[in-house]
C-alpha cells in the first residue's frame, strides 16, 4: 500500500494528545497493511519567506524547536516526520495552514490520512483533505483488530486494507503507544504562499467548547451518587456538566441523564440515560431504568475500556 | 414570485439533501443569516417532500429557492459536486451551509469550498455582511474553534458553515408543492448521474438505537479524551 499520513497538531511544544491517538491508530494500520507511517506537522517560521518554487523546497536539515516533537512522534511509532514550514501564523483553519498542508499531500500522495478527531484543526483540515484527494471520509473512527486491522466508525462505516481508493479518517480516542526509538528521519518542506488572505482572524476569546456536553436534570443532580458518576463521565469526555437549558445547542454529542430540557440541533448525537420513555426518534443510544445504575455501569465500562 | 439566478447574485444557501433532524429552527436560522445579504438563493436537493419544505421556509425568509430533484444518495463529495454546479449556474461566490441540521452536512462545507476554489470557514455562530466604500465587501463572522471564540473578517469567495438557530418552532404548516421553486435537473447542471454514482453511499441499514451498556460504551469510547502524555 501507499503512505499512511498522520496530521499532527501541536499543544505548546508537544504533539496534541488527540494527534498522538491518531498516530497510534496509524501505527496499527501501517504495520498491518504494510505501509510507511508519516507524521506531518505545519510550523510557523516568520523568517522563512518560502521560495519562488511553487512546489516548495525539500531539505533534511535541522529545524529549531521541533526536536521534542520529533522524539515524541518517533516514540509514538512514526517512521518518518515531515515538517512543512510556512510564513503564515498557525491557526486551526484551512485558510492559515491549508497551503502548507497541501504541500505535504503533494509530496507524499498518501492513500490514508488520519487526524485526531479532537485535535484543533481536524474539523477544518480533515474534510478539505478528503475533498482534495477524492477520499472517503470517516468521522470518529478507531482501529480495531490485531492481524487484520481496520478502521471503523460509530455507525458501521469501515476502511479495510482491501478497499480501493484514498480515505481520510478522524480518529477518536485511541491509547497512544510507545513503540519506536527517538531517531527517525525528518524531511522539511519550505512552503511558499502563506495563508489565504480571504480569511483574517481578527481576535479570539475563551468560550465553552461545542464538542460534548453531559446534561442532567434537577432530580438526578440532587442525588449525590448520580451527581458523582455524572461528574466522572463528564471528566472522561472532557465535557461540561449542564442542567436544563432553553438555549438551542449544537454539540457534537450530548449525554442526557434523566429528563433535562434540551433543544438540540439535528447534527448532535444523543445518548439518554435513565429516561422514562424509550425508543424516541434520533436517539443514538439509551439505557433505561434507574439513572444511577445505568450511569454507574457506563462509567465503569468506559474507565476500564 | 422570485426567480433563482436573476435577483440573487452572489449569495446562495446550501440546505442539503434531506430534511433537518429534530428541528427546523437551525435551517430557519441559516436562511435568516442569508437574508442579511439582501438577496440570496436557497438550494436543496433530494426528494420532492424535502424540496417543498425547503422552498416554503426559504419563501418565509424572503429568499428565492432552487431545487434539484434526485433519488441519488451521495456522500459529502457527491453532494458538494451538485451544489457546486448550482453555485456556478447562479453565479454565487458566497455560500452559506446549514451545518447544524444534520450530521453529514458538516464535511460538505470543505468539499464545496475545494470544488469552487473558495475559502472556507466552519462552525460559524454569527454573521454580519458589511459593505463600505473604504473596505469593500467584508463579512464579519464569529466561530467556535475548540474552546475559543474567534472573530474573523472574510473577503472574496467563501463557503461558510453556519450554526445559527432561528426562533423555536413546535409545529409548522405542511408545505404545499412550491410553484416559485426553480427546479434544476442534473443534466442541465452538466452532471451525469452515472458519474455522480461513483460517490454514492453504500447501502447500509440504519443503526438501531444502542440499548446495552456495552454498545453505548462502545459508541462513547471514541469520545473519551486521550490522556496527556509523551
Amino acid at each position: 500500500m501507499g503512505a499512511v499520513l498522520v496530521h499532527i497538531d501541536l499543544d505548546g511544544d508537544r504533539p496534541h494528545p488527540s494527534s498522538l491517538s491518531a498516530l497510534a491508530a496509524g501505527r496499527a494500520v501501517a504495520s498491518s497493511w504494510g505501509g510507511t507511517l508519516y507524521a506531518a506537522l505545519v510550523i510557523h517560521d516568520p523568517t522563512d519567506r518560502g521560495s519562488t518554487d511553487s512546489t516548495g523546497q525539500i531539505s533534511h536539515s535541522h529545524v529549531p524547536g521541533v526536536e521534542t516533537v520529533r522524539a515524541a512522534l518517533a516514540r509514538g511509532g512514526a517512521d518518518k516526520v515531515v515538517v512543512a514550514v510556512t510564513d503564515a501564523p498557525i491557526a486551526a483553519v484551512w485558510a492559515a495552514v491549508g497551503s502548507a498542508w497541501q504541500g505535504v499531500l503533494d509530496h507524499l500522495r498518501p492513500r490514508l490520512v488520519l487526524f485526531g478527531a479532537d485535535a484543533p484543526s481536524a474539523g477544518e483540515l480533515g474534510p478539505r483533505t478528503g475533498a482534495r484527494i477524492g477520499a472517503r471520509l470517516l468521522v470518529r473512527a478507531r482501529a480495531v483488530g490485531l492481524d487484520h486491522v481496520e478502521l471503523r466508525d460509530r455507525d458501521g462505516g469501515y476502511i479495510r486494507a482491501s478497499d480501493g481508493g484514498a480515505a481520510v479518517v478522524l480518529i477518536g480516542a485511541t491509547k497512544p503507544t510507545t513503540v519506536g526509538d527517538d531517531d527517525i528521519d525528518i524531511v522539511v518542506l519550505a512552503m511558499p504562499g502563506g495563508g489565504d488572505p480571504r480569511i483574517e482572524i481578527a481576535g479570539s476569546v475563551p468560550t465553552d467548547g461545542q464538542g460534548v456536553i453531559v446534561a442532567i436534570d434537577e432530580v438526578s443532580a440532587g442525588d449525590p451518587q448520580i451527581l458523582s458518576a455524572a461528574n466522572r463521565l463528564a471528566g472522561l469526555l472532557g465535557a461540561p456538566l449542564v442542567k436544563s437549558s432553553a438555549t438551542p445547542l449544537a454539540p457534537e454529542l450530548c449525554v442526557s441523564i434523566g429528563t433535562p430540557t434540551l433543544d438540540l440541533a439535528g447534527a448532535s448525537s444523543l445518548i439518554r440515560l435513565g429516561h422514562p420513555k424509550t425508543g424516541g426518534k434520533h436517539v443514538d443510544g439509551e439505557l433505561s431504568g434507574l439513572a444511577a445504575t445505568a450511569l454507574g455501569e457506563l462509567v465503569k465500562a468506559l474507565e476500564e475500556g | 414570485m422570485k426567480r433563482a439566478g436573476t435577483e440573487a447574485s452572489g449569495v446562495a444557501v446550501w440546505l442539503g439533501a434531506a430534511s433537518p433532524m429534530r428541528s427546523i429552527r437551525w435551517l430557519d436560522g441559516t436562511l435568516a443569516a442569508a437574508a442579511k445579504f439582501g438577496s440570496a438563493t436557497a438550494v436543496a436537493a433530494g426528494d420532492p417532500t424535502w424540496l417543498d419544505l425547503a422552498a416554503d421556509r426559504a419563501n418565509r425568509a424572503g429568499l428565492s429557492c432552487a431545487g434539484v430533484p434526485t433519488e441519488l444518495q451521495l456522500d459529502y463529495l457527491g453532494w458538494a459536486q451538485v451544489m457546486a454546479a448550482v453555485a456556478r449556474q447562479l453565479g454565487a461566490s458566497v455560500i452559506l451551509v446549514d451545518e447544524a441540521s444534520r450530521p453529514e452536512r458538516f464535511p460538505e462545507v470543505a468539499a464545496l469550498a475545494e470544488l469552487l476554489d473558495a475559502a472556507q470557514l466552519t462552525h460559524v455562530i454569527a454573521l454580519a455582511p458589511d459593505q463600505t466604500k473604504e473596505r469593500g465587501a467584508v463579512i464579519h463572522a464569529s466561530r467556535v474553534s475548540g474552546h475559543e471564540l474567534q472573530t474573523c473578517r472574510i473577503r472574496g469567495s467563501v463557503v461558510i458553515g453556519v450554526r445559527i438557530a432561528g426562533p423555536a418552532i413546535d409545529e409548522y404548516p405542511t408545505p404545499i408543492p412550491s410553484a416559485s421553486m426553480k427546479r434544476l435537473d442534473l443534466a442541465a447542471l452538466g452532471l451525469d448521474p452515472v458519474v455522480l454514482g461513483h460517490r454514492a453511499l453504500p447501502p447500509r441499514t440504519g443503526q438501531p438505537t444502542r440499548r446495552t451498556v456495552a454498545r453505548v460504551a462502545e459508541y462513547l469510547a471514541v469520545h473519551v479524551l486521550p490522556r496527556k502524555g509523551t
